[in-house]
Formats: C-alpha cells, sequence, structure tokens
C-alpha cells in the first residue's frame, strides 16, 4: 500500500503547524500491525526488522495503553529476524527464510504473518519470494510490507488485512449466505477497548439477526472466519475511514457489496439508528426491531436511574467536552456526549491522520453531529498543538471534560479538567473487557464520565 | 604514528568510463615517485584495484566483516605494485541489500581504526561507481574523509550527465565542510572535437581539465595481462600521460565548488552540441565527396 508522501513546509519549525516534528505520539508506526495480527486467535505474527521495532511498538499498544498485554501470539511471543548491519548490506532474505523454517518447528498457529520494518522494505528484501517459497509448501504463512516509514499502525492494519485475504482467503465464487456479515472497525490495541467493543457490536449484530465475522479479539473464531469472508452476505465498515480500503477491495475481488456507516453506535439513540440501517441493506428489518426495542427498555430504565444524579447533583457537573482521539472514537464519542448527555463540543480534533481522501467525508460528519449542532473538526497529529486546541477552548462556567489520552493527564490538572482515557494512549487505565460502544459500552463510559466528575470532590 | 595527514582524493566517474583504470595508473604513477599510497575501492564489484595486484582479486572489507564478528583493518588491506596498499570495500551480490550502506561501513571501519595514519600513507585514492545514486556513494565526499575530487569523464554526453551529477552533490556537500572538486579528468579524447566538447562543459561548470587521456591501445594490452599501463609499458608515451596526471594531482592543493548545469541546462547545453556535431560530420562529408 502506497500512501501519499507527506509536504513539509520550508520554513522554521514554530513558524507553521505542520514543520513535520511531533511530540507524544497518538499511535505507533507501520509494523506495530504485528498486533493487528496477534488479535486473531491463534495467529502469530513473525517480525523481520531491527532490534527494538517490535518491542517499542507492542509496549506501546499494549502495555502502556490499557495494559493490554501482548496477546496470545503476539508482544514478546512474536519471532524477530533481529536485522542487523549485515541484513542492510548484505539483504536479510537467508535470515528471513532461516527464522520462518525455526518457527514452523517451534510454535504453533493457525497462521503466522510475517511484518517487515524499515530495514528489509528500505534495502528492498524480496520478502515475498521467501514468503512463497513456504506457501508452496502448505505453510500457513503471509506477509505483508509494513516498514515504518509507509505510515502509522492504522496504515500497517490494512496492509496485514489485505495481505491475509490475498494470500490466505482462497479464492471463492460460490453463493453468499444470507445474513452474514464481515465487520471491518475498531483498530486492535490501538483502541485500547477494543475487545470488549467488538464483543458489544457482535452482540447488536447478532441481536438483530445477523451473523458475524468478527475477524478479532476473544469474541472472534479465528481463521475459520477469515476464510469465511468470502462466503459473506455483504462488508460492513463501521468507522469512518479505517476499512474502507478493505471493503472496496473485497467488493472488486468477490463481488461483495458493503455498507459504510461513518458512525460506530454509542447509546440508545446511535445504535437504534445504525441498527435499524444495517438491518434495512440486509433486508432484516422485520427481525431487528424487536431487540432494539427491548435494548432501548432496559437502556432507559438505568438512564432513568441515573437521571435524579444528573438533575440533581450540585459541585459541578461538565456542560462542554473536548475531545482528542482516532477519528472512530472521536466521531463515536462527540455524537453520544452530544445527544444523549447534552454536552457541547468546545474542541474537537481527530488524531490518527486519516488518508486525504477520506477527510471530507469526517469534517462533514462533525458538520452534522445533531440536527441542530454542528463542530469544526481539525487534523493534529502533534500534542503541544492539540493541547493548545484544548487551552483555547471554551468551556463555559464548568469544569471541562476532556475524552483524551494519558498525555492530556498534566493538561487536566493545569485547567482543572475531568479527563476520562478514552484514546491512545491510556496508561493509567487497566482494561479487560470494558466497553464504551453499543446499549452496555454506553452505560459504562456514563459511569466512567461521573464517576470521575465526583471523585473530583473526595 | 606519524600524525601526518594523509592526503585524500576521491575519484568519481561513470560506470565503464575507465576509472578504475585511470585511478589504478594514478597510484602506481604516485608509487613509481616514491609517495606512500592507498587505492580504496568503493564499488560492490571490487575490482578497482585488479591492475595492481597482476589480475588477482582481494577479499573485500564487508567479505571479512561477513565472515568474522570483529575485524582488524589489517585483514582488508594486501600490498599491490610497489607497495601500493589496496583495499576493495566489496558490497552485496547485485540485486539485494544495500551497496552504500556497504561502502559507509567500509570507509568507517577504515577511519576507525586509524589506519592510514598507522601506516603513514601520503596519499588515500577513493576510487568511487559514479553514479551518486544515495547518501552511501557521497560518503568519500563527505566531510572528514577526501578533500578533493576529480572525475573521469569523455566527452560522451552519458559521462557528462553522471559528472555534472556529481557536481551537484558536491556543491551540496560543500556547505557542511565536504570534499571540493580538483577537475576532470578527460579520458578517451580521440579527436579534437571530443576535447572541445569537455572543455566546453568545463568552462561552463566553472572547472578545470586536469589532464587529456587519449584512448590507447597500451592501455588495453597491459589491462589484459592484468598490469597497469605503469607497469606493463613504461616507456611508452601513455605511461607518461598518466605520471603528468599523477603529479598534477599530488601537486594540486586548491579544490573549488564547481557550477553544475540544471537539468534544463544541461539538455540545452548537448543539445547545442548536438546541432555543431551534425554541422562537423556535414564538413567531413562535402570534403570525402569534392563536388
Amino acid at each position: 500500500m502506497v500512501v501519499a508522501l507527506k509536504t513539509r513546509d520550508t520554513t522554521l519549525p514554530g513558524a507553521n503547524e505542520h514543520a513535520g516534528s511531533i511530540e507524544r505520539l497518538r499511535f505507533a508506526c507501520s509494523i506495530g500491525a504485528m498486533q493487528t495480527a496477534a488479535a486473531i486467535p491463534r495467529v502469530i505474527p513473525i517480525t523481520h526488522c531491527g532490534p527494538g521495532c517490535a518491542d517499542k511498538q507492542h509496549n506501546a499498544l499494549s502495555g502502556a495503553n490499557g495494559n493490554q498485554g501482548g496477546g496470545w501470539g503476539g508482544g514478546g511471543v512474536a519471532p524477530s529476524s533481529n536485522a542487523t548491519q549485515r541484513e542492510v548490506i548484505f539483504g536479510g532474505t537467508e535470515r528471513l527464510e532461516e527464522l520462518i523454517e525455526a518457527t514452523l518447528q517451534i510454535l504453533e498457529a493457525d497462521l503466522f504473518v510475517v511484518v517487515t520494518g524499515c530495514i528489509p522494505d528500505l534495502v528492498g528484501d524480496d520478502v515475498g519470494s521467501v514468503v512463497r517459497g513456504f506457501q508452496s509448501r502448505g505453510a500457513p504463512v503471509v506477509y505483508a510490507e509494513t516498514g515504518g516509514f509507509r505510515g502509522n499502525n492504522f496504515t500497517g492494519h490494512e496492509v496485514v488485512t489485505r495481505a491475509i485475504i490475498d494470500q490466505f482467503v482462497d479464492a471463492y465464487d460460490g453463493p453468499r449466505e444470507a445474513g452474514l456479515v464481515n465487520l471491518w472497525s475498531l483498530l486492535p490495541y490501538q483502541n485500547t477497548f477494543w475487545r470488549g467493543d467488538l464483543a458489544e457490536i457482535k452482540r447488536l449484530l447478532e441481536g438483530i439477526g445477523l451473523r458475524v465475522n468478527l475477524l478479532f479479539g476473544p469474541d472472534s473464531a479465528g481463521v475459520s472466519e477469515w476464510q469465511a469472508i468470502p462466503r459473506a452476505q455483504f462488508n460492513l465498515v463501521l468507522s469512518p475511514w479505517l476499512g474502507l480500503d478493505t471493503a472496496k477491495h473485497l467488493e472488486l475481488k468477490y463481488g461483495q457489496p458493503f455498507l459504510h456507516i461513518p458512525q460506530i453506535p454509542i447509546g440508545a439513540k446511535a445504535a437504534g439508528e445504525v441498527l435499524r440501517e444495517i438491518a434495512a441493506f440486509a433486508g432484516i428489518s422485520d427481525t431487528a426491531e424487536p431487540f432494539i426495542v427491548e435494548e432501548e427498555r432496559k437502556y432507559y430504565l438505568y438512564i432513568e436511574a441515573f437521571s435524579e444524579f444528573y438533575s440533581q447533583y450540585r459541585w459541578g457537573l461538565p456542560a462542554r467536552f473536548a475531545i482528542a482521539a482516532d477519528a472512530a472514537y472521536a466521531l463515536a464519542l462527540s455524537k453520544f456526549a452530544l445527544r444523549q448527555l447534552g454536552l457541547l463540543p468546545a474542541s474537537v480534533v481527530v488524531t490518527d491522520n486519516p488518508p486525504i481522501e477520506y477527510r471530507d467525508t469526517i469534517v462533514a460528519e462533525f458538520r452534522a453531529l445533531d440536527h441542530d449542532t454542528t463542530s469544526e473538526v481539525e487534523f493534529l497529529e502533534d500534542s503541544y498543538l492539540i493541547h493548545e486546541r484544548i487551552r483555547a477552548a471554551d468551556f463555559g462556567h464548568k469544569p471541562p471534560l476532556i475524552l483524551g489520552s494519558t498525555w492530556e493527564r498534566d493538561l487536566a490538572k493545569e485547567i482543572k479538567g475531568i479527563l476520562l482515557e478514552v484514546a491512545f494512549p491510556a496508561s493509567y487505565e487497566v482494561v479487560l473487557t470494558r466497553s464504551n460502544v453499543g446499549y452496555r459500552g454506553a452505560l459504562t463510559l456514563l459511569e466512567q464520565i461521573y464517576s470521575t466528575t465526583v471523585r473530583r470532590t473526595a | 604514528m606519524s600524525g601526518k595527514k594523509p592526503k585524500q582524493i576521491a575519484i568519481y566517474g561513470k560506470g565503464g568510463i575507465g576509472k578504475s583504470t585511470t585511478t589504478s595508473n594514478i597510484s602506481a604513477a604516485l608509487a613509481e615517485a616514491g609517495y606512500k599510497v592507498m587505492q580504496f575501492g568503493c564499488d560492490p564489484k571490487a575490482d578497482s584495484t585488479n591492475t595492481l595486484r597482476g589480475g588477482e582479486y582481494i577479499p573485500s572489507v564487508l567479505d571479512l566483516l561477513a565472515g568474522k564478528r570483529r575485524v582488524d583493518a589489517h585483514e582488508a588491506i594486501f600490498l599491490g605494485f610497489k607497495g601500493i596498499y589496496c583495499v576493495e570495500a566489496g558490497g552485496p551480490a547485485p540485486g539485494v541489500g544495500c551497496a552504500g550502506r556497504g561502502i559507509i561501513t567500509a570507509v568507517e571501519l577504515l577511519k576507525q581504526q586509524q589506519i592510514f595514519e598507522e601506516l603513514d600513507i601520503d596519499i588515500v585514492i577513493y576510487d568511487v561507481l559514479g553514479d551518486v545514486v544515495c547518501g552511501g556513494f557521497a560518503v568519500p565526499i563527505r566531510e572528514g574523509i577526501a578533500e578533493h575530487v576529480f572525475t573521469v569523464s569523455s566527452a560522451d554526453f552519458m559521462a557528462i550527465f553522471a559528472a555534472n551529477n556529481l557536481f551537484r552533490g558536491i556543491e551540496k556537500y560543500s556547505n557542511s565542510g565536504g570534499a571540493l572538486l580538483g577537475g576532470i579528468i578527460a579520458n578517451s579524447m580521440n579527436t579534437p572535437f571530443h576535447q572541445q566538447i569537455i572543455d566546453d562543459f568545463a568552462e561552463r561548470t566553472k572547472t578545470q581539465i586536469v589532464q587529456y587521456v587519449p584512448r590507447s591501445l597500451t592501455v588495453t594490452q597491459a589491462e589484459l595481462s592484468g598490469r597497469t599501463t605503469i607497469e606493463a609499458a613504461p616507456n611508452s608515451a601513455q605511461a607518461e600521460v598518466y605520471r603528468v596526471l599523477a603529479r598534477r594531482i599530488a601537486e594540486h592543493t586548491e579544490s573549488k565548488v564547481p557550477v553544475a548545469l540544471n537539468p534544463e541546462q544541461l539538455r540545452e547545453w548537448s543539445s547545442g552540441w548536438a546541432n555543431q556535431l551534425v554541422e562537423i560530420e556535414r564538413a567531413a562529408e562535402r570534403e570525402r565527396v569534392p563536388a
């Protein structure tokens, strides 16, 4: 995958906002997608890169971010070629061959995904020819070129996904199974709550009568779901942009239609809208309705109980919020905060550097945040600039609510704000199954926001 | 160690232009004149010093580095004609790895082990693959390595393009203490117009011609016997051409920043010469066929 080269202004840093250097990163590099492979049950990434590449990426993504752990096959389990000067000068294909051979003897997995770092990609290692050698022997190995300079881990995720589809999933021209859907949504590990969120999304989709190839996480069946991708009735892209390229690719490859809904549903209002749209697309509106009605009944009973606290708490509840998160969470959480809690957006920053061609859609989504409220959105990767925006935002006379990351800890103290770590890196969270989406996740999110608020006075 | 700083020069030029032949003859002539010389081949082919050692290949620095964990730079130095120290950087097989990084590593190793000082070398000559395609091949002209660069070029336009590219590299590094240009070694000068073309290019880029080296069968014969012209035909006119060249290089002290032509200027310049060459051809034709 080739993404457009970044433009670099010629003026000195400080004179403009796009001088190139960024501080306090909000994503990993492309080979961070080793954790995309690791997010699939019984899949192990093989990292062909320099010493430290794999370790740094997984530590950032799964250690400093929700203390998620590297997973069954990722993190410290993943074998590495540990490429050095020798592999730079003479090329590293022999070393890789040896590594794959040894891996196949020692480790057991349903699929191995070779991900490459900057060294092999820069010197032009023909990784494909090495991996094809193993594939022709019937070994379950694929390769994805994920050198760090190619982009961030969102880019890497799409590359790994494409690699598995093109190299592992068989060609298929048989019938499609009505009611089976492939889900392309949150980025595993980058999104701290991906396990719980995907599980909740699966619950909703099954609730309305679909069967789901969830593809990632404990609630996925693993590679058998990947092999079933071509049989699905359609692809569901539940995110502003991530997964769209994959869905377009599957449309070309298998003639499979896709439905794109930029908003990951949080709360009953969004969930109802999104589920009805999906049900209509899938042609199952009848079976969907009872589920939605039942979920809403329960959801609003909880909200009813909460409303007493909400209307009577007298020591300062936030009225406006700032958010700095990847496009998916920024949009989903902004909609929830505005439409279900009545909080107004004071500053909205999207941090995952979405491809230029998708930015207009994202801007349009924020301009139509609700029928009577719009919000501007900025695309920034540099935390210095993001903090400048939050400092300058108008939070009215109520405590600011910051939906951000660990990087906002000091800032939150400075402006006496309420910080919820919902974006990478969320270092002061231990996250297992917690979710922020759907019906149940929304209630948990609500608990988190207001527990953090009342604790201020403890 | 004497503490003397050796004179370090780099010779660049398009592949196949006669760079190694010229460099080896310069080294041979310098050694003959009593200088302690090292010739450092910076090309993955590792054949720069062949004619200094009777046509024999030597193990390269990178061959040695690949074979063992720690390499003593002495192991990569082999004696050639009249005690010339021969070194080959070496590199990966064609099509794999990064040859540029190989050159950087080999040069770094010798620098790190202070070999030039230890061997009390007077002149180090780097023979570098001519198209400065990446940072690795520019390493000899970067700060702290060679002080003077010479380029071997024929009047062939592709050779001149390569020389002009090199000039762009020198311009770039000149601001940060890199090597400056000593001049052009004009090779394969057979006709007056070859000389006119290269003279014109030198004038346009504000540099000089260090020596005109004619194409000669003596050189080919010497090469085929695995020797330099200095060694195989010491009394030939061609050997004398190389001796003069070597003397000029040894005595050369002041290098300059060339003024490289931009791609458009270079195109205009070459098409101007193409028209002139057609005219020369037509004139020759008219002479052969009298009306």
